[in-house]
Formats: C-alpha cells, sequence, structure tokens
C-alpha cells in the first residue's frame, strides 16, 4: 500500500475490524456492513470541516474557450476602435498562439448585441436568451485569469489546478474528501455532448481521473449509447434471473473463500459485486427520460429529447442531483472559434443556452438550487484582437488566458450579481482578479473544505488541488 | 488506552496527512475497545502492542547511525525541512536542518544541537514549547506537530550525542552477512525479522498454488493442466527448480517483464495531446521483449537505452534502444510553440531517470530546489543539459525527428496467419454468396408474379408538420410540400415531423427536394438574401409511440444532384458546396446550389446506417439548420419523402429504383427483364441480404487489416536519440518556466549521489550502473521484489528520498542490490533467488493474528494475497481457455472494446475497429495503446502519459461489471463450455473439475460443487426453454454458434464465467 493512502488505510483497517465482528453474520449483512465503511472515508476524513453551503456540484464544462466579448463582457468602447492595434500597454508583451503570433492584433468588436436583464441588470449576449432570462440567479465572474494558452493544458489546469497530466481532477478531489450520499450510483459522473463533427479538442479521460488518489474515485461516464457504462449490459441472452443466480453462487464460494483465507478483500469484492448488480437496474433507470412529463421537456428545449445532447445531459444532471451523485461534470465541446463567430460560436450557444437556464430554473423549483453548486465556464477566454480579417464575417479570435467569465449558481453563492472586470478591451483582469486556483478554492469552501487543509500524501508531499502558490476564497460571492 | 505504542506505530512510513489528524488511529482505538469485549480476541491484545511496537524499530538494524537515518531524518524532512531544507526559496531564519554543517553562511543543524543535553538545545524547546509563538512546526503551518514517540526518538537521539548521518538510500549499499546463515539468505533476513515479533513464518503453500503463483507471477499466465499434474506427481526441489528455470526461459516471461518496463517507460502507439497522432514506435517494444528473452545484463539494458546511438559502432538495435527516451507525449496542438515543447520533452527524460533508476522525484526541482532531498535546481538544469542536444526540434506526429528507418523481421509471422484467415473467410463469403443468389431467385419470382399496383412508390411521401427555433411559421400544401410564411429570421432550425406511412414497416433512407417559387427571391428558394439557401446540418431522430424522447438515427452517406465547386458569384464561403458536409454538427459548411443558372428543383437523398424498423404509430422527426455565416439562406419550400429500399435507389436522385423498372416490365406486355436489370436488382437485394453483408464485410475488414499489415512489414520511423553536432547552451529555468533562462550550466551529475566527472549521455547511463551508485541497484531489486511479492522493500518504488517509505527489510534490499550488481546485473538471478526462497513459497492463508498484528503483510510472515493486474486478467482468461495467441512481437492489435470508446472521446476522429481472426487473442503487451484513451478493459493501470512505477490496486464495482461482462469473459467462458459439451466421456462433476483446473489450478471441493451444479440446473432449464436466447447468448466474439446443443452449452458458459469471476481466479494467493 502507498504511504499515501490513509484514508484507504482507514477503510482497510476498518472492514477487517468488521470482518473479526461479523463472522457468522449473514453475507448481505456483511456486504452491506462493507458498503458503509465504503462511504464513511469521509468521516475518516474529519470532512467536511466547516460550514458547508454545497453538498454537490455541477460544473457545466464548456471545452475549448467561449468568448467572453461575445457572450458576457460587455465592451462598448471597442466599436470605435475596430481595425485599430491593441496597445502595448495593454498587451504587456503577453505571449500568443502559434497561430497570431506575429501577426498584427487588430480590435475586432464584438459581433453581438447587449443588453442589461433583471433586477441585477446583469450585460448578456442575444445569443443567449434564457441565460439572461435567469441573469438575477447568476454571479458572473468576469476576473477569471489562468495562466495557460493552450487548451490541453489549459484545460488541465481548469479541471485539476496542474497543467501537467497526472492530477486528480476537481471532481475526485471532491468526492475524496466528502463520500457518497448514495448507495447505488458512483459519486462523480461525467456527461459528454454528443457531436458530430471531429472537434479539434479531444476531451480526454484524465479531465476526471482521479491521478494519484485512489482510482475507484475516477469520474465514470455515462455514455449515450446503448450501453451507458461500459461493460454494465448482461451478455446478450442472459436474462436477469441468471445473472442473479450466478452473483448468488460467486458470493457463495467466495464467502467459503474468505473464511479460509481471512483476506478481507474478499468481503469488500463480495460487496463491489452487489454494487455492479444494483448499478445495472440504478444506471439505466437513471440515463432513461421517459418518466419525464412534457413540461421537462419544454422546459430544456426540443434537443432534449435527443440522448446526448447537451440539453438532455441537463435533464440528467438534475436526475443525478435528486439521486445523491456528489459531483456531476457536463462537457460540451467545440468552443474553439478561431473564425465564423456568426455562425459557429451562435451554433454552440443554441445547443446549451435553454439547458443551462433550464437546469438553474429547475434545481430551483425543486428546492435543490440552495445546496447544489452550478458552474459554467471554460478553460480560457478569447481575445479582443481579431484572428483572420477583422473586417471580415470570417474573423474569429484567438486563445486568451488573461480574462475569461465564468458563471456560478445556487450552492452559498450570491445570486445576481456580477464580480470583477476587466479593462477597456476586455484584455486583462483589472478589479479583483479571480484565478482558477481562486475558484478551486471557493468551491471547495462552499462544500465546506478548507482548501490548504485538505492535502494528500503522494511521493512525500502534501499535495492540494490550489497548488502551492496562494489560492484565495473568493469571499465576495457568498451569500 | 491512549497511549498504547500501536496507535502511533502502525505504519512504517512516513507521517500522516496532516489533513486527516489521527482520523484513522481514533477509529482504531475504538476498535481495540471492541476487541476488549471480544473473549477471543482478548488473549492476543497483549502480544498485538508488545509486536507492532517492534514492527516499528527497524533503524536498530543499521546501528547508532542508522538510527539517525531511518528514524529521525524522516521527522525533520516532514516537520522542518519544508522551511529549514535544501531549498534556499523558502528558507526560513537562515537555519537549514537537512545537514549538520553549512556551507554556505546559514545556519546548519549543530547550531541548534546540544549533543548529550536535550535541554541546551534550541530544537528541543521548539518541538516541544507550549508556546504557539515558538513552537515548531508553527501551527499556521498546517503541518502536523511531533507526536511524543516522535519527540522521544529526537530527546534518545540527543542524549546519545546527535551522531549526524546521511539518508539511508545516499550511502552505498553494503552486503551484510545473512543473520541465519544455514537459510536461504532472503529467508534469513525475513525470519530474523520475524523473530522479533510474535509472527512465525506461515507454513509452504500447497502445491497447486505454490506452481500458480510462480507461473502467473513470471509469466502472467496460469499452468497447464499438464503442467500442474507434472508437479503434483513430483514437487521435489528439483521440480521446483526445473519449474522456475521452464518459466523464467519462456518468452511469456520476457512479454511479462515487458508490460513492467512499457508502464515505466510511458510506451504508447499514439503522441497524446490534442492530434494525439499514430507513431510507429512498436519495433522498440519488440527490442524491449528481446533484451528481456536474452536476460541482457540490466547495466548493458540501461546503456543502449540511454545512449545507444553514442557506443562505437552502434548497431540498428542499439540506436532503436533509445527510443525508450522518446516514448514521452509529444504535442502537435495548432498553436503550441515546438520550441517549448521541446524543453517538456528534456525534462520528462530526467524524471523518467529520476523515477525508474534512481527513485527519486527530481521534478521537485524543475520549479525551485527540492524541499527534501539534496538535489538544488541547478543540479536538476544540469543533468537536462545531458539530453538538451537531442537533434530534434519539439514537433509531433511524423515530423518528430530524429527517427530510425526499421525494418521488423516480426510481421511477417503475421501476415501468414491472417493471410490464412483471410481465405477462411473468402471460403464462407463464397458459400454465403451461393446462398444469396437462390434467395434472390425466390425474392425475384415473388416480385414478378405480384400485381404491378401492390407495390407502392420506391419513395413514399409522409404527413408532416413543422416547426422552427427562430420564427419561420409553415404550411403544409399538397402533395406533402411545406412552405414557409410569416417572420424572415437571419438564421433558422427547422423541425419537421414525419408520420409514416402505415404499410412502411422499415426506413433506409429519406429525400430533401427543393422546389423553387414564383414568389421567393429572383423566383429562387428562399424568401430573402439572394434567392439561394444554404443547408448547414441535418439529423434525422426517431421518437417511439409513447416515449417522449428522440433516438439520433445515425446517417452514413448523402448524395445530391448538384455539388457546387469553388466557383461563386456571392462572397460566401465556399465551404458551403457539398452535400456530405451537413452531415457533421459544423456550421462552418454545408451544402448550396448557388451558382445553379437555373431555378429547377433540387434533391438530397440521405442514406440511414442500418435500416430502421418502425410502425405506424412511431415518428420521424428530420432537422434542416440553416446557421450559415451569411446568414438569410433558409430554405422556402420543400418536401420529404422517405424509403425502404437500399442499394442503387440510395445514390441516384432522380427517384427511380431497379425494382420500379421491373415492375415497368409486367405491364408492357413481353417485356424482357435484361441482364443488366437483373444484375441491378442482384445488387440491390445484395445490399440487403444480412448474412451475404456481413460475410463480405468480413472479407473486407480481414483485406483492410492484411493491407496494414502488409505496411507495417515496411521499414518503420522509429522515433530515437541522436546528437546534434552543434550543442545547445543549457540554462536553469526560473520557476521551470521554459523560456525563462537563469544561469547558465554545464552539464554534471547531482554530487549528492554520487560524484564523478560525466560529460555525455554516454556517461550518465554509465553513472546510473556505476557499482558505487547508491542508488540504482536497490531501486531495480526493489522493483523486482514488488514484482515477485506485489509489494517493494520500500512501499514507495518511485520514492527512495528522505519523504519516501522506508524499507521494511533494509539489510536485505542491501543484500540484494549488492547481490544484483555482483551477478552482472542478472535480473533472472534474482528473480529466481526469491523464486527459490521459502518465505515466496509460504501460504497466503492469513491467520487472525496474522491479520491483527500486520495487515498489510510488511514482515512477510506470509504469502500476500493480490487481485492480479487487469491485464493478466485478460491474457490469463484466454490463455485458460485455449484461445491464446502465442505469436510474439510484431505490430499492435486491437482487442475488443465497446463499439464507439474511440470516438467518444475524440468527436469522431479516431475509430476502433477490433482486429480479426487469431490476431484478437494476442496478449495485451501488444494492445494498440492510445493515449487520450487507454484500453478501457484495463483498470489501475499506469496511464503511460508519464512515467508511473507504483502499483495501484483498487476494488470497485466498475471492475466487477469489467469482469463479468466484457467479451474476454465471454469468449473464455465459451471455448470452456465447448470443452465441457464435447467430453461427453465425463459426468457433470468431472467436467466442473476440469474447468476448475484450468481457472483454478485445483479441484473443487464437495462444499463447492453445490452452488455450481445448482446454477448448471437452473440455466439449462432456461436456455432449454429459451433456444433463441441460448444461441444469442453462446454467440459471442468471433466464435460460430449452431443452435445443436446451444442449450447445453450456454448453461456451461454460465458456469464457467462463474469461474471466472471468483476472486481466488482473478488473484496471486
Amino acid at each position: 500500500m502507498n504511504d499515501s493512502s490513509r484514508t484507504e488505510r482507514a477503510v482497510t483497517v476498518q472492514a477487517r475490524r468488521t470482518f473479526l465482528h461479523s463472522a457468522g453474520l449473514s453475507p448481505a449483512a456483511m456486504a452491506l456492513a462493507s458498503l458503509q465503511q465504503q462511504t464513511s472515508v469521509a468521516a475518516a476524513q474529519g470532512l467536511p470541516d466547516q460550514l458547508a453551503r454545497a453538498k454537490r456540484v455541477i460544473f457545466l464544462t464548456q471545452s475549448g474557450g467561449p468568448s467572453q466579448l461575445e457572450l458576457y463582457d460587455h465592451k462598448p468602447a471597442l466599436k470605435a476602435l475596430a481595425g485599430t492595434e491593441l496597445p502595448d500597454s495593454v498587451r504587456q508583451g503577453q505571449r500568443l498562439t502559434g497561430m497570431t503570433a506575429g501577426k498584427k492584433q487588430l480590435v475586432l468588436p464584438a459581433v453581438t448585441q447587449f443588453r442589461q436583464h433583471g433586477d441585477s441588470g446583469a450585460t448578456v449576449s442575444e445569443w443567449l436568451p434564457h441565460t439572461a432570462a435567469v441573469a438575477d440567479e447568476l454571479c458572473f465572474v468576469k476576473s477569471m485569469v489562468t495562466d495557460q494558452i493552450n487548451h490541453a493544458p489549459a484545460m488541465t489546469k481548469f479541471l485539476t489546478g496542474h497543467q501537467l497530466p497526472g492530477r486528480p481532477s476537481f471532481g475526485c478531489w471532491a468526492t475524496w474528501g466528502l463520500g457518497s450520499l448514495n448507495r447505488n450510483l458512483p459519486e462523480y459522473m461525467v456527461l459528454l455532448s454528443r457531436m458530430k463533427r471531429g472537434s479539434d479538442q479531444p476531451l480526454y479521460d484524465r479531465y476526471w481521473g482521479s491521478g494519484f488518489l485512489p482510482s475507484r474515485l475516477q469520474g465514470v461516464k455515462l455514455r449515450s449509447a446503448a450501453e451507458p457504462v461500459l461493460y454494465l449490459q448482461d451478455p446478450a441472452g442472459m436474462p436477469r434471473k441468471l445473472r442473479r443466480q450466478m452473483l448468488n453462487g460467486l458470493k457463495d464460494l467466495n464467502q467459503q473463500h474468505l473464511e479460509q483465507t481471512l483476506d478481507p478483500e474478499i468481503e469488500t469484492r463480495i460487496s463491489q459485486y452487489e454494487m455492479a448488480f444494483r448499478m445495472q437496474t440504478s444506471i439505466p433507470e437513471l440515463a432513461d427520460l421517459s418518466d419525464e412529463p412534457e413540461s421537462t421537456f419544454r422546459l430544456y428545449g426540443a434537443d432534449s429529447r435527443r440522448p446526448g445532447s447537451y440539453a438532455a445531459n441537463c435533464i440528467l444532471a438534475r436526475r443525478m442531483a435528486e439521486r445523491g451523485v456528489r459531483f456531476i461534470q457536463l462537457f460540451h465541446p467545440d468552443w474553439d472559434h478561431h473564425s465564423r463567430l456568426r455562425s459557429w460560436c451562435v451554433a454552440r450557444c443554441v445547443d446549451t443556452d435553454q439547458a443551462s437556464a433550464a437546469l438553474i430554473k429547475d434545481l430551483k423549483q425543486r428546492g435543490l438550487l440552495d445546496d447544489t453548486l452550478v458552474i459554467w465556464g471554460g478553460e480560457f477566454g478569447r481575445s479582443p484582437a481579431g484572428q483572420g480579417d477583422w473586417r471580415s464575417a470570417e474573423a474569429g479570435r484567438d486563445h486568451h488566458p488573461r480574462c475569461f467569465t465564468v458563471w456560478m449558481a445556487g450552492g452559498g453563492v450570491r445570486p445576481g450579481m456580477t464580480w470583477g472586470a476587466t479593462d477597456d478591451f476586455s484584455y486583462n483582469s483589472v478589479v479583483d482578479p479571480v484565478h482558477v486556483r481562486d475558484l478551486h478554492a471557493t468551491a471547495l469552501h462552499l462544500l465546506g473544505i478548507n482548501h490548504e487543509q485538505f492535502t494528500y500524501r503522494h511521493q512525500g508531499l502534501d499535495f492540494r488541488l490550489t497548488g502551492v502558490e496562494k489560492a484565495n476564497v473568493v469571499h465576495g460571492v457568498l451569500s | 488506552m491512549v497511549s498504547l505504542p500501536v496507535i502511533s506505530n502502525l505504519p512504517l512510513v512516513a507521517p500522516k496527512n496532516p489533513a486527516n489528524p489521527a482520523g484513522w488511529a481514533i477509529r482504531h482505538i475504538t476498535s481495540i475497545a471492541q476487541l476488549l469485549r471480544d473473549s477471543l480476541m482478548a488473549v492476543l491484545i497483549f502480544a498485538l502492542f508488545v509486536s507492532l511496537s517492534l514492527i516499528h524499530q527497524t533503524g536498530a538494524a543499521f546501528g547508532q547511525s542508522s538510527t539517525f537515518s531511518l528514524d529521525v531524518l524522516p521527522v525533520l524532512s516532514d516537520r522542518c525541512f519544508h522551511c529549514h531544507g535544501p531549498d534556499p526559496e523558502n528558507r526560513e531564519a537562515d537555519l537549514r536542518l537537512d545537514v549538520a554543517e553549512s556551507s554556505d553562511g546559514t545556519r546548519g543543524a549543530r547550531e541548534v544541537l546540544q549533543p548529550g543535553s536535550p535541554e541546551e538545545s534550541e530544537l528541543w524547546n521548539r518541538i516541544t514549547s507550549h508556546d504557539t509563538d515558538v513552537v515548531m512546526p508553527p501551527p499556521e503551518s498546517g503541518r502536523q506537530a511531533l507526536t511524543n514517540a516522535e519527540i522521544d526518538t529526537i530527546r534518545n537521539w540527543i542524549e546519545a550525542g546527535a551522531e549526524w548521518g546521511r539518508h539511508w538510500s545516499f550511502e552505498a549499499p553494503r552486503r551484510t552477512q545473512p543473520p541465519l546463515p544455514e537459510l536461504h539468505p532472503i529467508d534469513s533476513f525475513i525470519r530474523d525479522r520475524l523473530k522479533r515479533t510474535e509472527l512465525v513464518p506461515s507454513p509452504r503453500a500447497q502445491h497447486h498454488t505454490a506452481l500458480r503463483r510462480l507461473s502467473l507471477t513470471l509469466t502472467g499466465l496460469s499452468p497447464t493442466p499438464e503442467q500442474l499434474k507434472e508437479f503434483l506427481s513430483d514437487p521435489s526441489g528439483e521440480a521446483w527448480n526445473a519449474h522456475i528455470d521452464r518459466l523464467l526461459n519462456s518468452p511469456q516471461h520476457a512479454e511479462r517483464m515487458a508490460v513492467w518496463w512499457l508502464d515505466a517507460a510511458r510506451y504508447s502507439d499514439s503522441d497524446g495531446y490534442q492530434a494525439d497522432a499514430t507513431r510507429q514506435n512498436w519495433p522498440w517494444r519488440d527490442w524491449v521483449i528481446e533484451a528481456f528473452q536474452e536476460n541482457m545484463p540490466f547495466d548493458q539494458f540501461t546503456i543502449e537505452q540511454f545512449a545507444g546511438d553514442l557506443l562505437p559502432e552502434a548497431t540498428a538495435e542499439q540506436i532503436l534502444a533509445t527510443c525508450f527516451h522518446r516514448n514521452h507525449m509529444t504535442n502537435g496542438e495548432g498553436g503550441r510553440d515546438p520550441a517549448e515543447s521541446r524543453v517538456d520533452y528534456v525534462i520528462d527524460r530526467v524524471n523518467t531517470m529520476g523515477t525508474v533508476w534512481l527513485g527519486l522525484t527530481l521534478g521537485c526541482a524543475q520549479c525551485h530546489s527540492h524541499k527534501f532531498d539534496p538535489i538544488s535546481q541547478k543540479d536538476y538544469y544540469a543533468l537536462t543539459a545531458f539530453f538538451n542536444s537531442i537533434d530534434e526540434d519539439g514537433r509531433a506526429g511524423m515530423n518528430a525527428r530524429p527517427y530510425l528507418n526499421y525494418q521488423s523481421p516480426a510481421v511477417q509471422s503475421q501476415i501468414d496467419e491472417l493471410q490464412r484467415f483471410l481465405m477462411q473467410l473468402q471460403e464462407a463469403e463464397k458459400q454465403q454468396r451461393a446462398a444469396a443468389e437462390s434467395r434472390f431467385a425466390n425474392f425475384l419470382s415473388d416480385l414478378t408474379q405480384s400485381a404491378a399496383a401492390e407495390r407502392a412508390a420506391t419513395w413514399r411521401i409522409a404527413e408532416a408538420s413543422a416547426t422552427s427555433s427562430d420564427g419561420t411559421e409553415f404550411n403544409f400544401e399538397e402533395q406533402g410540400i411545406l412552405q414557409t410564411s410569416g417572420p424572415t429570421p437571419f438564421q433558422d432550425d427547422y423541425r419537421v415531423t414525419l408520420k409514416p406511412p402505415a404499410d412502411l414497416s422499415r426506413v433506409t433512407g429519406w429525400k430533401l427536394e427543393v422546389f423553387p417559387n414564383s414568389n421567393h427571391v429572383d423566383g429562387r428558394y428562399t424568401r430573402d438574401g439572394n434567392g439561394h439557401f444554404t443547408l448547414t446540418n441535418v439529423r434525422l431522430l426517431l421518437q417511439r409511440s409513447g416515449s417522449p424522447t428522440e433516438t439520433e438515427i445515425e446517417l452514413s452517406s448523402a448524395v445530391a444532384d448538384t455539388a457546387r465547386g469553388n466557383q461563386r458569384s456571392s462572397n460566401w464561403d465556399t465551404r458551403y458546396a457539398k452535400i456530405g458536409d451537413t452531415l457533421n454538427d459544423d456550421t462552418r459548411n454545408g451544402w448550396t446550389t448557388l451558382g445553379d443558372p437555373a431555378a429547377v428543383t433540387h434533391t438530397a437523398v440521405f442514406t440511414l446506417e442500418q435500416p430502421q424498423q418502425i410502425s405506424a404509430d412511431d415518428r420521424l422527426v428530420v432537422v434542416l439548420r440553416h446557421r450559415a455565416l451569411h446568414g438569410n439562406s433558409c430554405i422556402a419550400r420543400f418536401r420529404l419523402s422517405l424509403t425502404d429500399e437500399r442499394g442503387e435507389t440510395l445514390t441516384r436522385t432522380d427517384g427511380k429504383s431497379p425494382q420500379q423498372e421491373l415492375l415497368a416490365t409486367r405491364t408492357t406486355p413481353n417485356a424482357e427483364i435484361t441482364a443488366d436489370l437483373r444484375k441491378r436488382l442482384l445488387d440491390q437485394f445484395l445490399a440487403d441480404d444480412l448474412p451475404w453483408q456481413q460475410a463480405s464485410a468480413r472479407v473486407r475488414r480481414a483485406k483492410a487489416q492484411l493491407n496494414e499489415l502488409q505496411n507495417q512489414a515496411k521499414p518503420r520511423s522509429v522515433m530515437v536519440l541522436q546528437q546534434r553536432d552543434q550543442l545547445r547552451d543549457t540554462f536553469v529555468l526560473n520557476r521551470g518556466v521554459w523560456n525563462a533562462h537563469g544561469e547558465k550550466v554545464d552539464s554534471a551529475v547531482p554530487a549528492a549521489i554520487l560524484q564523478r566527472p560525466v560529460n555525455n549521455r554516454l556517461e550518465l547511463a554509465k553513472w546510473i550502473v556505476d557499482r558505487s551508485n547508491p542508488l540504482t541497484a536497490r531501486v531495480i531489486v526493489n522493483h523486482l521484489w514488488q514484482l515477485m511479492f506485489g509489494s517493494g522493500i520500500v512501499r514507495t518504488p518511485d520514492d527512495f528520498g528522505l519523504q519516501g517509505a522506508r524499507p521494511t527489510h533494509p539489510q536485505l534490499l542491501d543484500w540484494l542490490a549488492v547481490e544484483l550488481m555482483e551477478s552482472g546485473w542478472d535480473l533472472r538471478h534474482i528473480l529466481k533467488l526469491i523464486a527459490t526462497s521459502e518465505t515466496f513459497r509460504q501460504s497466503s492463508t492469513a491467520t487472525v493474528l496474522q491479520q491483527e498484528l500486520d495487515p498489510e503483510n510488511r514482515l512477510l510472515s506470509r504469502s500476500p494475497r493480490f487481485r492480479l493486474p487487469a491485464w493478466i486478467l485478460r491474457d490469463n482468461s484466454l490463455h485458460v481457455s485455449g484461445l491464446l495467441n502465442p505469436l510474439v512481437g510484431g505490430p499492435p492489435v486491437k482487442p475488443w472494446q465497446p463499439e464507439g470508446v474511440w470516438g467518444e472521446i475524440t468527436m469522431g476522429r479516431f475509430r476502433y475497429e477490433p482486429t480479426i481472426g487469431p490476431g484478437q487473442y494476442r496478449r495485451t503487451v501488444y494492445a494498440w495503446w492510445r493515449r487520450s484513451i487507454a484500453p478501457v478493459f484495463l483498470f489501475d493501470s499506469a496511464q503511460r502519459r508519464v512515467c508511473e512505477v507504483q502499483i495501484r490496486r483498487t476494488n470497485t464495482p466498475l471492475q466487477a461489471l469489467t469482469l463479468l461482462n466484457s467479451p474476454f469473459t465471454g469468449e473464455a467462458a465459451r471455448a470452456l463450455a465447448d470443452l465441457s459439451v464435447s467430453a461427453t466421456d465425463l459426468d457433470t462433476i468431472d467436467r466442473l473439475q476440469q474447468i476448475s483446473l484450468r481457472v483454478l489450478s485445483r479441484e473443487l471441493t464437495a462444499t463447492e460443487l453445490p452452488s455450481l451444479q445448482q446454477l448448471l440446473r437452473e440455466s439449462l432449464a432456461y436456455y432449454s426453454n429459451h433456444p433463441d436466447k441460448a444461441l444469442r447468448f453462446i454467440s459471442v466474439g468471433q466464435q460460430p454458434a449452431t443452435a445443436k446443443k446451444a442449450a447445453e452449452t450456454a448453461a456451461w458458459m454460465t458456469a464457467a464465467m462463474l469461474m471466472l469471476n471468483l476472486d481466488e481466479a482473478i488473484s496471486s494467493e
């Protein structure tokens, strides 16, 4: 055993203990006891260690870098500067990607119109009418900052706190700390929008990987295929009844072997096979939307009828929240709009706008929004300079790490507010910047976890999600 | 109770996680209280306390100075070095406690110590102070205060003179005399250590268990029933040794060792990162297998991989070996600066070298001097200098020079094998063709005999209604035509709901007709803009009767009556042209007829990937998206129709079909069916004939894979090391940022490990395997120990530094390290040495006492029992069922993975097509490894992105699902069932024993048989009543199934599946 897996040891010690004390109990009772230890990892951690405002997270990950300039960060003054070069005083030697390095950085004003919405007066683009309608529930953080300029490192940073692969994802940290709320479903589930074009940014499984944390924590991807979880379905031609009978036999023989070897792992194995059996029912039941009323589909939009769509995944997110899944992460790809904002960026807005807003409304009407933290955002923002000829409709924007917008809702976040601001160019976060690590610290804080105390020993070092540099909880966004 | 030594001393490892201050310990106390209530256990309590405190005292083994190394230094490291350690950036109060005397002007540990007198030592006063302003570590640091036991250790050490030493792993290993000379040296150390506890060695494992363990450990495969029988008939020491030799000399052993090395080497068949392009480095994997097969001495193995290119008169194979240091990920992302990537690769090599050979977390020193180990940031970058002048430029894909052009001899046997298989498939295809043609004759006669009027039109107009997302309105006119009206939005998506004609039982394609209209702009297709339309995307969805959801139906192709080239009369993006571009989700391309001179009806036909069965109450939904960049180009008048014909009908846009032509011959007197029409009808028939389609698809797949293999037989470009003529300057990189150059450095090795003048990569490799290098031999024997016992003597194989775990048997580790070097770095010698020990042959059955005193089995009073790695589970399932293909080497193969696993991650950019034929059953070491998604049937495996050597072993429901439901289990169970069914001379129990001997290497006991017999009865009853289900169940993987004996086969499959899933079957015990 790794010297670092302290909690795992807690479980082992406990499992061994249970073994000694449950000899003579029925297999079912033993399996149940073992399962309860699985969920007591959080207790062994002593977490949450402070007042928790959120019990769960729904992370609406928009992969590719949505344009803050087209969606949220209204910069009307740029109109007058269209086609002029970005001043050096603004750029301050910021590095560019290989796609625009060496080219003149000429201002491209937003190609959308903005209006203020709700009592909070939030500025939201015409491309997001539904999001605009729930603006009073949202907290816009317009001063996000990251330090990575290419997709894979930036997304890795956004989701794991470090740009190099190999660290546990945010979802794994959260579930490692807080444990499971249910006994039929994994704690951390991942949903990918099903897209037909070959997106340039693969959604690597390391984005929901457990890194050096125990691999049982890694996110379980719910697929839109006939088999929602890999290997979930019994082989064709095997009825449930026979599977049950086979597991009964398996349990009996494993039980006999446990009594001979005294290896507590066998006891865990028995309970994991039983959990697998339950998941074979609970996951299809979760994934099947046919018991939802018509009103649900009207709320989330026509595309929500299509399994695998972002909108259908938003309904699934709500169903997972209801069933006690701790960390729910959606990925919508293809926000990397280097060109053709009016067709390309629009299409991604159409995919996501109504459903994201519907999820907020739905959670609220079911009383779930109070203890669910919803986060919307991508790995970085986009540059105010046009990529390609800024005058052409075909112009787009290159990656930009120095400012971008995310929004949060529910789970102890103050609704109807905007935090932080960028300069007149939407180039630098100048008021109350929020680094990615600050976002992580804040989210952990809302889950009742002090990010500085929340560490894992690996290779002799105490790692934490927020990394070695100072991270701050953004108290201004808390309700 | 609370001060019991057991609480703080249980782990023999580095200190606690501050996030969990004593969380589990509290739990443990509760448990002990429970224990006391248990009369059976109470007698053990005393022994428990005594023994566990003894287990902790490893330091004594090293004598006085090692008490410092093993007991004191770890405490200082964990609590003090973060602020008072080697890293000058973080150093507080100019005090460093990692050295006794400091040479850099700061204060060393001596200045805060008064040997012999704790009370006069500032260090002592600080760690024991009750004043929160004074006590160390400071409470706000988040570091845990010292425990009473640790404070006692420090006190004893100061009282004894505060003698200083070095961290144990930085001192060269010294061989000590095995303490019990009459025993095998390994047993000597292990049993000597046990003597200080209440534990005693376990008896030998039963013979079948021992052989199974040996075989799985050394080859990843369990013994065959014949090997088992042979050993059981002669379990003598000589026989045991002979089995060890047989296994060590087998190619399967070389493959098993290769998996160890490939994981450490982060070997992959693709680059990783965004593009994740395919690479051709598999000949290096074969080099590794070959090296293990030859038992290449580990020093040579190291030197060739580090610097084969620098050896005098280097052979191609020696250059090939250097691919080790090119197995890192390469980044071909569009905006990525290759110069930055190149620096990443150099750094990856140093970190990998640190992990694999030195057992050091060198990577920590990339951004700052190491906080715990004596590696400065300058030391780190001096190491990068050895790898900084490779003739590379940071590019990826097939531009990742330098390459070795290498032609592998290992491909031909695979080509031969597949060619033989292809011939079988072609024979089957021929038979299916004949059968299909006879079915066609019947079909033709049915069709010609039925009245023409009974045959409906090829294209059927469906009743339609429509809505839009952005405001367009629709009128339903006669003949199924939809005419838009109302607003004319910039862009719009239409959703058209179709009610299929009552007699249409399936759909194979749909047709879109776009009509001009006199009241449209210019009399053409739209109500605004320039009169031309642009369709960006289409979807087809099926809504089953009563279900609110709409399942997407995949479309495989589309044709249109016109395709525009690049000529344009407007400024529209020329990407809007071809109909095929409507099948993606990309709005930047699509279909337009802009530029066609005449305003005529335009037609597009879309083909479904698979025919879709429908009923009259189902609804089809067609989504037409108009999201063109230029806008104002939404179709204004159109019609949708459906067909159930396949083949030619779906490739033409004029609405005609061979079947309609045939019917025309019936209504025309004396008309003949021409040969041409007959052939077209046959083609159309075959397009719809499933058995023939499947047979010919298999032939096509085999041919394509054969073609690919023939390509692989040509010279491949293997990424290797090659030095530039002009060496690059190397700099310290401030905070690890690739272009933030600090001080210029020359290549050099860390003096703290072993000081030597080392000038190039070749000398670096020699330094690594220098007899005086304190780390390499220890680290490598620890790897071998981990291979044999599931865990190392040092349980952090990647960290022998100050924060790593302390060795459970320090003297044994050193003894073995010296033995490895003195044997000429003979890995096989060490493996054999371990395998011949009594320690290895012990039973793994735990006693209650063993479970209590040493739950993690650190002292090896019993053999470990652990779940086998996932790759062994796959290989061994194939092996025990007789399916395993023993071919060695060659290009990677693709074992079964669920449909779509690559596509989901890469948005359809990569598609996984499993290998057809015998290649399917090759070992997992040959499985195609894509870095963005590793084979999904593996769990707890190294991810092969960066170097990983720590074994992970978890126990999850997803693993249970994989083992229950993956095709490996299914195919193995089927093959085992076939064996049982064909063993007609055996009774049920004998047949169960036959499977058990293969799967568990033993016979089932009388208490185990009833569950299996009952399952057999229940499943036989079920499948006898459900022959269709039986046939479906036994049709798994590539194994042909026939209805004959299907129920019996299916019943035996369930029993075999159960056995393959037994904890015993998936464990080494």
